[in-house]
């Protein structure tokens, strides 16, 4: 179904600028969805034409040309041989940087031997005056037969015009009547003849492309596949060929275009971008600067989003016990205030750290630096079966593997991006800390070793690299087991670095925190409303026994109001359905020297990993209050019933911490799993094979210890 | 044809031109990105821990791997 009002397509090679453009065009009307039946992110918005009338517009993936390289590719060619698709366009506005006209002339050509109508738009005049060349848009429209609009968007110029031309071209859009741009061998001649016939294709080109994508287009049904297949077999069409000698031969008659239009001046010998690459992408330096710049990126996201995240926590604290002592008491009010409200305290708390990690990770993509960090650990992260660009991922997951796994889209290989989302929490996260903060002291003393290092740090260094070594070792193991499609290229443009538009960069970190929160949100808000029932309710009546119990020891005890509700929240939790689960799974952990009370606590981690302080606090009876210093004598002093061996020895809990550090313990990262990988398949294979890695991790540490 | 000279066997700080390309799956690739016979690439330097080489044609900059350079023949003089 086609809606009435008018598609355009913005089109274009990546780095064109065109995204800055789709920006500028829609402003805050956008929004982020999927193209029907894939992962590929589909930005679209509207404009208002100078009649009043409302035009969609599409933001289409950056692509090179019609025989295409990746998944975001596809999508577009997809798209563009399908005039019954619902995102056909219209009308196409090209986006070509004019510093790189010859390269972006090969997809327009294209584009308009497709037959689509076209507004061509030539970006970045600015640089091309500030370099001293020259330009002249009328040989290039003579070529092309389309209207060429000369641009800055990032200096605002001629963008009036723009818009007034969109309007105009809106109005009478009319296919070119001037013949097409490549001239077909007989080969190509005659098996896309043959195809038009048989799919009343809109041109003979777009035939000459399903012949080449046949088999991966969606729209073509089988039986025009086979016939297709016969086709081309028949004629002996060679695909890499064909595709290879019609790129040559347009850019052969283009050439002397772009000579026409751009009147190149003298290049001085070293360019900015070339001076800056002597020391950014240098030998040595290159990956110092690197780590210094990740370094200082997980600081800043530790330092920035403390304050709004502690917020966020006091925020929903205070509410809850607003609503609690407003509400009438009742299943439903604790529903609300423990299920829901801590559900979405639990996703919104996370916010600031997406939010400042995205907008770092964009202001780097922006400025140009990304590509250069690619470039340089390619080699590194081929070795384990990911790519150049999942140093960014792995490096972001120190933080939160959440904005990490949803960097990976840039990974254009299938294998390399799932390896790469499955390792990514294995790194030590912030979420992690309070637990080691808590455990690390039972494990060893707060003394120094050889006068400068800490014990206690060194032991935290140890559970990081203990986490990297094991997002390595599994993603050999990955490499090892899954299928490659062997679609694994660097090839990457290192474009000139250029001063991010703080539009694009606001704008996609607002997508990206919306994402989150709207996808991620339900499943986790779902599981919290789950655990905040098994932590409410028992079977039969063994909440209100243990109520009783608890406040008959009160009065024998003589405890105080505050210490009988903490009695009280105590033999709850053990007596709820997580208890009996707790109990119920401990044979299970006692090789790993767990008790019960840790399963609860292993349990509830399942939400999230710092949850474990808080649900600690509640089964030792200290109110959740979070207090760390007060858990962590009470945790201390707590023995093995009928001995005198404590409960948190070094063994027990160095193997907890092992286990932190493997579980999978974060409903959010799972959801965002499920998300990113359009199924349950991944994040339950990456739960199973993290948990079998903490509980054998924790075994043999604590078998060794004991 | 093992006297093809590629773009393996330029220094960094050398440049040369590009007689042709070693047709295959990144050949259409190289294409976009503006290797093209006639074009002046200039070897700039290798990437720290190797397997990749950061290269510049007329205008701008690309990094490709050790593989992909090997599809990228030479013109016997510079």
């Amino acid at each position: 179904m086609k809606t009435s009002k008018l598609n355009i397509a913005l089109l274009g090679n990546p780095n064109s600028g065109k995204s800055s453009l789709f920006n500028h065009l829609t402003g805050l009307r956008q929004h982020v969805s999927n193209f029907p039946g894939v992962t590929v992110d589909k930005k679209s918005g509207t404009i208002l034409l100078e009649n009043g009338v409302e035009a969609n517009i599409i933001d289409f993936p950056g692509t090179y040309s019609v025989y295409p390289n990746s998944s975001e590719e596809k999508i577009v060619i997809n798209i563009l041989t399908d005039k019954n698709n619902d995102n056909y366009p219209d009308l196409v506005i090209y986006v070509a940087d004019a510093t790189q006209l010859e390269r972006h002339l090969l997809f327009a050509t294209q584009i308009i031997d497709l037959g689509l109508p076209m507004i061509f738009v030539l970006n970045m005049i600015d640089l091309i005056s500030e370099q001293g060349d020259i330009l002249d848009i009328k040989p290039l429209e003579k070529y092309l037969g389309v209207k060429v609009i000369p641009v800055s968007v990032r200096n605002n110029e001629h963008l009036d015009s723009l818009t007034h031309e969109i309007s105009a071209g809106a109005q009478q859009i009319k296919g070119l009547e001037n013949p097409i741009k490549y001239v077909f061998t007989d080969v190509e001649n005659f098996v896309a003849t043959r195809i038009q016939k048989n799919l009343s294709t809109t041109s003979l080109y777009t035939a000459k492309v399903i012949a080449h994508h046949y088999k991966w287009l969606s729209h073509i049904d089988e039986e025009q596949k086979n016939k297709i297949k016969t086709i081309t077999e028949q004629s002996a069409f060679n695909d890499l060929n064909l595709q290879v000698r019609e790129t040559m031969d347009r850019y052969n008659h283009f050439a002397p275009v772009v000579r026409e239009t751009i009147k190149v001046a003298k290049r001085e010998k070293k360019s900015l971008t070339d001076k800056i690459d002597d020391i950014i992408t240098h030998r040595f330096w290159g990956p110092i600067i690197f780590f210094a710049i990740m370094f200082l990126m997980f600081q800043s996201i530790y330092s920035w989003s403390s304050v709004p995240m502690d917020l966020i926590e006091t925020g929903f604290a205070e509410v809850g016990i607003l609503l609690t002592n407003s509400l009438p008491a009742g299943w439903w009010t604790d529903l609300l205030v423990n299920g829901l409200l801590a559900g979405l305290g639990g996703v919104l708390v996370f916010v600031p750290q997406i939010a400042v990690l995205f907008l770092l990770i964009s202001l780097l993509e922006e400025s140009g630096y990304m590509s250069r960090a690619v470039y340089m650990f390619d080699i590194v992260m081929r070795k384990f079966g990911m790519n150049g660009r999942s140093m960014v991922a792995l490096i972001s997951s120190g933080a939160c593997a959440i904005p990490a796994i949803m960097s990976t889209r840039t990974i254009s290989d299938p294998k390399e991006r799932l390896i790469t989302i499955l390792v990514s929490p294995l790194i030590s996260c912030s979420a992690r800390l309070p637990v080691y903060a808590v455990l690390v002291g039972f494990v060893v003393a707060d003394t120094d070793v050889l006068g400068i290092f800490n014990m206690q740090g060194l032991v935290f260094m140890g559970l990081y690299l203990l986490g990297i070594v094991g997002a390595l070792v599994s993603a050999l193991v990955f490499k090892a087991i899954l299928k490659s499609e062997n679609n694994s290229f660097l090839m990457i443009e290192l474009p000139n670095y250029k001063p991010p538009l703080w539009k694009n960069v606001l704008l996609t970190v607002k997508e990206k925190v919306t994402s989150f929160v709207v996808e991620a949100g339900k499943i986790i808000v779902l599981i919290s409303i789950a655990l905040w029932f098994l932590a409410s309710y028992g079977p039969g009546n063994d909440l209100e026994e243990a109520t009783t119990n608890a406040q008959n020891i009160s009065i024998e005890k003589k405890l105080s109001e505050q210490e009988k509700d903490n009695l009280i929240a105590s033999y709850k939790i053990e007596a709820s359905y997580i208890g009996h689960l707790g109990q119920w799974i401990e044979p299970a952990i006692k090789p790993l020297g767990f008790d019960w009370k840790m399963g609860i606590a292993i349990l509830t981690s399942f939400a999230a990993r710092e949850v474990f302080v808080g649900t600690m606090a509640t089964i030792y009876s200290i109110g959740s209050d979070n207090d760390e210093q007060t858990l962590r004598q009470k945790m201390a002093s707590e023995k093995r019933p009928g001995t005198e061996i404590n409960v948190y020895n070094p063994a027990t809990s160095l193997s907890l911490l092992v286990f932190y550090v493997f579980a999978m313990q974060c409903m959010s990262t799972l959801a965002i799993v499920k998300r990113e990988t359009n199924t349950w398949k991944w994040p339950i294979i990456q739960f199973v094979f993290m948990s079998v890695l903490a509980y054998v991790g924790s075994f043999i540490v604590y078998q060794l210890m004991t | 044809m093992s006297s093809e000279r590629t773009l393996l066997s330029l220094l960094p700080g050398e440049s040369a031109f590009i007689e042709k390309l070693d047709v295959g799956i990144s050949t259409c690739k190289l294409l976009n990105l503006g290797v093209l016979p006639k074009a002046k690439v200039t070897m700039v330097r290798k990437a720290p821990f190797g397997g990749a080489y950061y290269i510049k044609l007329d205008g701008h900059q690309l990094a490709v791997r050790t593989e992909e350079a090997a599809t990228i023949i030479l013109e016997n003089q510079i």
